[in-house]
């Protein structure tokens, strides 16, 4: 499980496609989302999956991008059934099942290559609210020590003999309570304490408060910005000219 | 007699970091362990292994003569209890009487015997009046005995308490000496895991001293905390009391046990 969450969070590595500025980044991902959107043939989908993949490898983010595909696909299997279900065939609920695959993986993308704080500046950048902006990252921000909590409380409640792993649905839904419970209230009580703590450093104090790093598209953000949407563009005209064979 | 058993034990958590490299280690009946160590250095992911939390990468954890590796969790619980350093993160009931239940109700406990458990750990421990209360209206001092309570409840063999001072006052670290004398005393194995070492030396245990996933030192406290140099490497200060015996000109034959033994050794010399 904590495998699998990893896989949406951001981990800092070396890589020419991390230092890209993130509206580049952002601008890839919408591309590659609304492609996948757009395919409608199993060998299109296919093409967009491989190459969001091709991207994460290039961004030394393959394994993490991976893990999220490892997470999806239980969805990806669920919305094939239920196609195939309703008699669409084969290769319609496959389409579906992939599309959905490129969809969480081009959202994965953006996220495992984009830091809370550059997240916190295009956020800026598109004028949303500065509280929102703060809400917002913040929460992403504390994914992981919130999952960090999850497993420590998991592991005091097995500690007094709770077994997570047995019986029925109902049975292992009603064991989470004792580990639900004081995360709820560890949350509450850590966002309170979190609140007095901005407010105690002049949260609020002015407007439109100043910061440490700012935005700048260098030469290759724009390199990589004309090239990826040129790429974008003559997939488009691929969807709407070409006939595929399936 | 041995309980507990660490052969050669290697654990490397999935964030890649290596947190106990070829631990070995026995921990007899009823004896009474301290762990020190700075931060990382694999004190916490020691003591999990003893209920199988954790599971070693290579080696082996034996307890009470069992493996680890083939008993679950839930089965090693009832011969070991953890008491966690955050009693936030255990706390769930709406009653202090529930909270000690729990476990109890895990482990299949009939009722009356449930009864005569949560009276006597509620007695034990100071909480009787809370008994109906919600734990969350607890202090911290309390939520900490209530966690100790909620364990020991079961009456574990082994009992492990992780970093027990942490959020303590003076007087709580007292009583919880003296739980833990206690403890001892009624025959069950101890293992303290702390930073605390003027709370370990007033109980005076076998010191194990980690350093980065090994153990540095090994032996009774009065003794370990003499190596002043293997200390530091380990990053562990020496409580007090040694520091003390150490800087005095004339010095007595050992180093003072507490404050009492300190004040009749000084009286004595100026007299």
């Amino acid at each position: 499980m904590y495998w699998i969450a990893n896989g949406f969070l951001f981990r800092r590595v070396t890589s020419p496609f991390q230092k890209l500025d993130p509206r580049v980044k952002l601008a890839i991902s919408i591309e590659f989302f609304i492609l996948s959107l757009f395919a409608s043939y199993v060998i299109a989908v296919g093409a967009v999956l491989i190459a969001i993949l091709a991207v994460a490898a290039f961004a030394r983010s393959l394994k993490r991008v991976g893990r999220t595909m490892v997470f999806s696909l239980l969805f990806a299997g669920i919305i094939f059934a239920i196609n195939v279900f309703f008699g669409l065939g084969l290769l319609h609920a496959l389409v579906y099942a992939l599309r959905f695959l490129a969809i969480i993986s081009s959202t994965s993308l953006f996220f495992v290559t984009t830091s809370p704080d550059e997240l916190e500046h295009i956020m800026k950048w598109m004028r949303v609210p500065r509280d929102v902006v703060f809400a917002f990252v913040t929460a992403v921000r504390f994914i992981p020590v919130v999952m960090l909590d999850a497993f420590q409380i998991m592991d005091a409640q097995k500690s007094r003999g709770l077994e997570l792993d047995k019986g029925n649905i109902l049975v292992r839904v009603r064991n989470m309570i004792p580990v639900l419970i004081p995360l709820v209230v560890n949350s509450v009580i850590r966002s309170g304490e979190l609140a007095e703590a901005m407010e105690s450093r002049a949260y609020g104090a002015i407007p439109k408060p100043t910061s440490l790093y700012g935005m700048k598209l260098k030469w290759y953000d724009w390199t990589v910005m004309i090239l990826s949407f040129l790429g974008f563009v003559i997939a488009l005209y691929i969807y709407h000219s070409f006939r595929f064979p399936f | 007699m041995t309980l507990i058993e660490f052969k050669d034990v290697t654990f490397v958590h999935q964030t890649g970091v290596k947190a106990l490299d070829g631990v070995t280690l026995a921990i007899d009946k009823g004896e009474m362990v301290g762990i020190v160590g700075e931060n990382g250095a694999g004190k916490t992911t020691l003591v999990r292994h003893v209920n199988g939390l954790l599971k070693p990468l290579t080696g082996s954890v034996m307890v009470d003569g069992e493996n680890t590796r083939a008993v679950s969790t839930a089965a090693l619980a009832r011969k070991v209890g953890i008491a966690f350093q955050n009693p936030d993160h255990q706390l769930f009931s709406d009653s202090v009487e529930k909270e000690i239940t729990f476990a109890l109700n895990n482990f299949g406990f009939e009722q009356p015997l449930i009864e005569q458990r949560v009276s006597w750990a509620l007695e034990f421990f100071g909480l009787e009046e809370y008994r109906k209360s919600s734990p969350l209206i607890l202090s911290g001092g309390e939520k900490k005995r209530l966690t100790l309570a909620s364990i020991l409840a079961w009456d574990p063999g082994v009992v492990i308490l992780d970093e027990p001072t942490v959020g303590q006052d003076a007087i709580q670290k007292a009583k919880l000496a003296e739980i833990t004398k206690n403890l001892k005393s009624t025959g069950k194995t101890v293992i303290i895991v702390s930073h605390d070492v003027e709370f370990l030396w007033s109980l005076q245990p076998r010191l194990v001293v980690m350093r980065q996933g090994r153990v540095a030192g090994d032996g009774p406290c009065a003794e370990v905390m003499l190596d002043r140099e293997m200390l530091k490497t380990a990053r562990v200060s020496q409580p007090q009391l040694v520091r003390l015996e150490e800087r005095l000109h004339s010095r007595p034959e050992r180093p003072f046990l507490d404050l009492s033994d300190a004040a009749a050794w000084i009286t004595k010399e100026a007299q």
